[in-house]
């Protein structure tokens, strides 16, 4: 019963716009670098993408109900700097669990006001942003903090051949993806995304879910935290800032919409990969560094505006037709 | 007990007010097993309000209902579906980013092991497959609910019901937005459901449908239960005579007559892809053109497609007062059309503005203003006093009080009056009276003629054939985004089941 | 049928009370305002003095410009995320205009009038772009107006770099910083600014169409739109003025500290947001107006200057007007629903 016309303005076509541009990318980068398209330089472009693929995958899980969290990066921030200042020499994998944690109970304050006390999320986890970076500072003393030697290690180490960020990044994935496809929480995530009151009607605990997903967000990011300051040694005052916005842009561009029910595990993976190999080729080829947030803010605003005209396009598709006799 | 002896579900004495309006009254009926119930009644009759409390949507204020002779008390809508009562709402529940499988199971998934939380896809498969095979749909349980046509959706939602094998399935309107193939499965599925001992009860405004199909019909008026019938008992004038409840003749005011026949709006081959096909008709100064046809029949889409709302990139001409015409809202209100849109909380109303800032909001948009021109209040609030008196508008306050603070029918005629500010001289009117109790109705229609006489040409749409046949000068009907005839008043108005039976074409007879 | 699923709770005592302050944000503000200057003074008796107060006073004006424009924006249901990222970006624009060294004009006759022109168009400019995203795209405001932020700090910092090798540009005409701290007559001009800005915005919410065209649009943009409201061009018209009153504001404050900057307003966007909402000018678009502005203003800055006098570090007050914009935020959601429940 589908027309021709119908099949062409498909919206999954829209889905292949990250794969087209990181071809173009990679193409464009190893015509004008030597060093991009080698493996040492795939390898460091996969190491430096994992914080923000743990952290995409988190922000893609609050996107798919249409939400959106502002707080992640100040998220990281305090969880990192809670760990480094009041328990340093714990194991790597109270670092990790502790992370998890503190970003867990910070996102459950945010989806206590998004989802008891009905406040706009964007509004609630902006102020958030300001409140926690603010705790961070506190808690740090406004001073660097610095990642224990086993922390250290422990970014440079590898598990099964697998660099171990990395294979978080890997294993969160495998969470999330299982999460949203093998669950009927998973599933469910997606009615809410896509008609909130058509779920409830349906029988699902709106509220509830939408509670877990806030929660979860949380968790990612505090992990994500956890995971780049073992790479990058310290937490300075400005250690996770701005981390937000690139987390919804590698959601968005790997084919999260903002508008809620579409996206998969992958695409916030695959759209964290894609921002960190520009940043990376733009690196190689010693570009002013001032250019990257430029570049990174125009980013954000075609893949925005590709899903803003992507949910047009399928709402108009989605309107019953009528049926005219042709 | 005599299994025949008890009714498959009954319910009496329902009784429920909103806001301290009562509006329904005493309400019972009773269904027995494999019957067709057809329950009818004018827009606001409390229809919905009856299905959404069987349906667990709404709790009654007093009242019981029986299943199979048990006590039922739904307080949510799984606790009617658990106790075997499946309900097909007009508004589908479809989610178009997910599979027929996933839409099918959502909230009852098959799991992979008993103790876990994972979906058994293949089970899921499996599940569904056989359900849809119980209604004859032919779709792939992987397939997107978005490139589904709007009949495979309405099939989906009733295969998501009988597979969780219901004792009785409610239907409101389910035709509205079917083609006649689709129609015509859809009654093939729900005679099957009968068979099987199911009780159907269909709520819809196609008389021709319940009648043919029915076995016994409930009439419900103003909130009251006022005929329960076996339908080979009751004659076609029987049922709307009970919907309207008094003889026609005194709830529409006379038909002004008409004058020399000057048109205001022309259209001439209107044609929008997938909404209209070569639409031609036009309203004359002082003409009432009621436009009859289902939902779905791009009656609607017509009015908003004159009136600049929805894009209008395919072919045909709008001339308005003697000159082409491309329209857009803006363009509309300032050469005085208006538009009464039939969604008045969320297209109409400003909810938390004053009844003057509602009202003076057209007058402000209209020919001769501007973003800069200062707002002298006095004159608004003394044109916001004119036209609550006009209309009789009930309201204490009217630059305090808030819009959502009114009754539905006076919000209705807030809406309606903010048009009357500046006179327009075409009035597109879509839905006037939806949910609006008859005294609002009869005021509302007085001030239709009203206006009319004055020489205003109106529009009006409708989906109460009986208002269309009291008010209207001409009937035009549409079907599938085509005007598929018009309908001339004559000595004893109009030939009503022509009209029905026009507008939906070929269905009924040819079936 | 739809319209009458709830039914309205009934009101009693304090929650007819609860209900009233909701509904009156006024009587918070000003509740909140004694009560807090009342015990900083108690820590701090110096608090109260005429000093520290015209001081609050003077420093307060910009900031209220920008919030009057946001307010507009907020007022269509739309919020601007941008505004910090403009004043930065126009700040350096003009400095590197008018700056003595080496600036375009430097040493000019023209300078100053050209810097003040840059850092009206430049402020326009921004909130143009984000308009016409918001009502032609129809992309969400706040997410438009994310990405601008970041653009246009990317932007305004890659464009001082071009011109300083410090973080910021200096050497601006005095002419040009008298417009911060300077006076005509007895009067500071800051506060003729203000004032100009605050009389004009207020005339136009609430003496003009224009102004009834915005509160329709956020109350209910369908059927203003059917109504006859040139809905695109007022959202256009609120997102341009919003850049504008960023441009003016960010005037005042690059002449106070001398200098073109990019970080002119780093941490400001909180402040101009949360005073908005404090003053209950509502998230959800259709309620707002120059007095709730002031109100909100007054209430953070009071707050702020209060931290600041009692020797509170900056993450402590950051941390402070975070948790206060989330308040104010709590209190525009529960005045909505308030508002809903009674019909």
């Amino acid at each position: 019963m589908k027309t021709l016309t119908q099949r062409l303005s498909n919206p999954r076509l829209l889905d292949l716009v990250p794969v087209v541009l990181m071809l173009l990318v990679a193409v464009f980068f190893s015509a004008a670098t030597d060093s991009f398209a080698t493996w040492a330089n795939v390898k460091n472009i996969l190491l430096q993408s994992s914080h923000l693929a743990i952290l995409a995958l988190g922000a893609s899980l609050v996107l798919l109900v249409a939400g959106v969290d502002l707080s992640v990066g100040a998220t990281m921030y305090v969880a990192a700097a809670l760990i480094g200042v009041f328990m340093p020499g714990a194991p790597v994998l109270i670092w990790l669990l502790a992370g998890c944690g503190i970003g867990l109970v910070l996102g459950a304050i945010n989806a206590f006001f998004v989802v008891r006390v009905r406040v706009a999320a964007f509004i609630v986890t902006l102020s958030m942003l300001f409140l926690l970076r603010g705790v961070g500072l506190w808690i740090s003393d406004t001073k660097m903090v610095f990642a224990a030697p086993h922390l250290l290690e422990m970014s440079r180490a590898s598990f099964l051949g697998i660099p171990v960020p990395i294979l978080l990044a890997g294993l969160s994935l495998v969470f999330v993806h299982l999460l949203l496809s093998g669950t009927p929480f998973g599933r469910s995530v997606y009615a809410i995304g896509d008609d909130p009151e058509g779920a409830r009607r349906a029988g699902i605990p709106v509220e509830r879910v939408t509670f877990m997903l806030f929660v979860l967000c949380g968790g990612f990011a505090g992990l994500s935290g956890v995971v780049l300051m073992s790479q990058i040694a310290a937490a300075s005052s400005t250690f996770g800032q701005e981390k937000e916005f690139m987390a919804i842009a590698a959601a968005v561009l790997g084919g999260t919409s903002l508008f809620g029910g579409r996206g998969n595990a992958f695409g916030p993976v695959f759209g964290a990969i894609l921002m960190q190999t520009v940043q990376n080729g733009l690196v190689l080829m010693d570009t002013d560094p001032y250019l990257y947030p430029l570049i990174t803010g125009a980013v954000i605003f075609i893949v925005v505006l590709i899903d803003t005209l992507r949910n047009q396009l399928s709402e108009r598709l989605g309107r019953s037709p009528i049926r005219v006799e042709a | 007990m005599d299994a025949k002896a008890v009714p498959l579900f009954e319910c009496s004495g329902i009784n429920k007010s909103f806001s301290g309006t009562q509006v329904l009254f005493d309400v019972g009926f009773a269904i027995k097993a494999g019957e067709f119930l057809g329950v009818i009644g004018e827009n606001g009759s409390g229809k919905s309000t009856t299905m959404n409390i069987i349906g667990g949507i709404l709790r009654p204020d007093s009242g019981e209902m029986r299943l199979n002779g048990d006590a039922y008390v739904p307080t949510q809508p799984n606790d009617a579906m658990e106790a075997g009562i499946g309900f097909i709402h007009q508004e589908l529940n479809i989610f178009g980013n997910m599979s027929v499988a996933d839409n099918m199971m959502i909230g009852r998934y098959p799991r992979r092991w008993e103790k876990l939380p994972f979906i058994n896809h293949r089970a899921k498969r499996l599940a569904t497959a056989e359900a849809l095979k119980r209604v004859g749909l032919d779709v792939s349980p992987d397939a997107p609910c978005w490139s589904l046509a709007p009949g495979e959706r309405q099939l989906l939602e009733i295969a998501k019901v009988v597979s969780q094998n219901p004792r009785m399935i409610i239907f409101d309107e389910p035709t509205t937005s079917l083609t006649e193939p689709e129609c015509r499965r859809l009654f093939e599925v729900i005679a099957d459901l009968q068979a099987q001992g199911i009780g159907i009860v269909y709520i819809s405004h196609v008389l021709s449908d319940v009648q043919r199909l029915s076995d016994r019909i409930v009439v419900l008026r103003d909130g009251h239960a006022v005929k329960s019938t076996a339908t080979r008992d009751l004659t076609r004038d029987g049922i709307v005579e009970a919907m309207v409840g008094r003889p026609v003749s005194q709830l529409y005011p006379d038909v002004p007559p008409l004058g020399e026949r000057r048109p205001v709006i022309e259209v001439q081959g209107l044609t929008q892809p997938r909404v209209l096909k070569d639409v031609s008709f036009s309203i004359a100064a002082g003409e009432v053109l009621g436009v009859a046809g289902l939902m779905g029949s791009g009656r609607s889409e017509l009015a908003r497609i004159l009136f600049g709302l929805d894009p209008h990139d395919g072919t045909g001409t709008i001339s308005y007062e003697g000159a082409p015409f491309d329209p857009s809202p803006r363009d509309c209100v300032s050469k005085r059309m208006a538009f009464l849109t039939e969604d008045r909380r969320h297209e109409g109303l400003l909810l938390t503005q004053s009844l003057t800032t509602n009202l003076e909001l057209v007058h402000l948009s209209g020919a001769g203003s501007g973003a800069h021109v200062p707002v002298d209040r006095k004159q608004q609030v003394s044109n916001a006093e004119d036209v609550a008196h006009r209309l009789r508008i009930k309201a204490r306050d009217l630059v305090r009080l808030p819009a959502k603070s009114l009754s539905g029918g006076n919000q209705q005629k807030v809406v309606l009056g903010k048009w009357l500010v500046d006179a327009p001289r075409l009035f597109i009117l879509d839905e006037p009276t939806r949910g609006i109790d008859v005294g609002a109705k009869e005021e509302i229609y007085r001030v239709i003629a009203e206006l009319a006489g004055q020489g205003l040409a109106v529009m009006l749409i409708s989906s109460e054939l009986e208002e269309l046949a009291g008010l209207s000068h001409r009937i035009m009907v549409m079907s599938r985004g085509m005007n598929v005839g018009v309908f001339e008043r004559q000595d004893g108005g109009f030939d009503r089941a022509a009209i029905m039976a026009r507008a939906t074409a070929a269905d009924v007879e040819a079936a | 049928m739809v319209s009458d699923t709830t039914v309205p709770p009934r009101k009693q005592g304090y929650r007819v009370l609860i209900a009233r302050l909701l509904s009156e944000p006024a009587f918070t503000v000003i509740g909140l305002l004694v009560v807090y200057t009342l015990a900083v003074t108690a820590a701090v008796p110096g608090f109260l003095g005429a000093g520290t107060l015209s001081a609050i006073f003077i420093s307060l004006l910009p900031l209220l410009i920008a919030v009057i424009g946001q307010s507009f924006v907020m007022i269509v249901a739309g919020i601007d995320l941008s505004v910090t990222a403009t004043m930065g970006l126009t700040s350096v624009i003009a400095g590197s205009v008018m700056t003595a060294n080496g600036g375009y004009l430097a040493d000019s006759a023209l300078a100053v009038p050209v810097g003040i022109f840059c850092f009206l168009f430049f402020g326009a400019l921004v909130g143009l772009f984000n308009g016409l995203c918001v009502a032609f795209i129809r992309m969400p405001p706040f997410i438009v107006t994310l990405a601008t932020m970041m653009f246009v700090s990317g932007a305004a910092v890659l464009y001082s770099s071009w011109h300083t090798t410090s973080v910021s540009i200096g050497g601006l005409p005095s002419g040009f910083t008298r417009i911060g701290y300077g006076t005509i007559g007895p009067i500071a001009f800051a506060l003729i600014l203000t004032v100009l800005v605050v009389v004009a915005a207020d005339f136009g919410l609430r003496r003009t169409t224009w102004g009834r065209w915005l509160f329709a649009i956020g109350n209910n943009p369908t059927a203003a739109l059917i109504s006859g409201v040139p809905v695109r061009a007022v959202q256009v018209s609120a997102y341009t003025l919003c850049g504008t009153c960023a441009g003016l504001s960010a005037m005042i404050y690059s002449a106070r500290l001398e200098t073109g900057t990019p970080v002119l307003s780093q941490n400001l966007l909180l402040d101009i947001i949360g005073s908005a909402v404090i003053g209950g000018v509502s998230l959800f678009g259709g309620r707002g107006s120059v007095l709730a502005a002031f109100l909100g203003v007054l209430l953070l800055t009071v707050i702020d200057k209060g931290m600041q006098f009692i020797g509170l570090t900056l993450f402590v007050v950051l941390s402070v007007k975070g948790a206060i914009i989330l308040l104010a935020a709590v209190l525009d959601a529960l005045r909505l629903r308030y508002a809903e429940g009674k019909s």
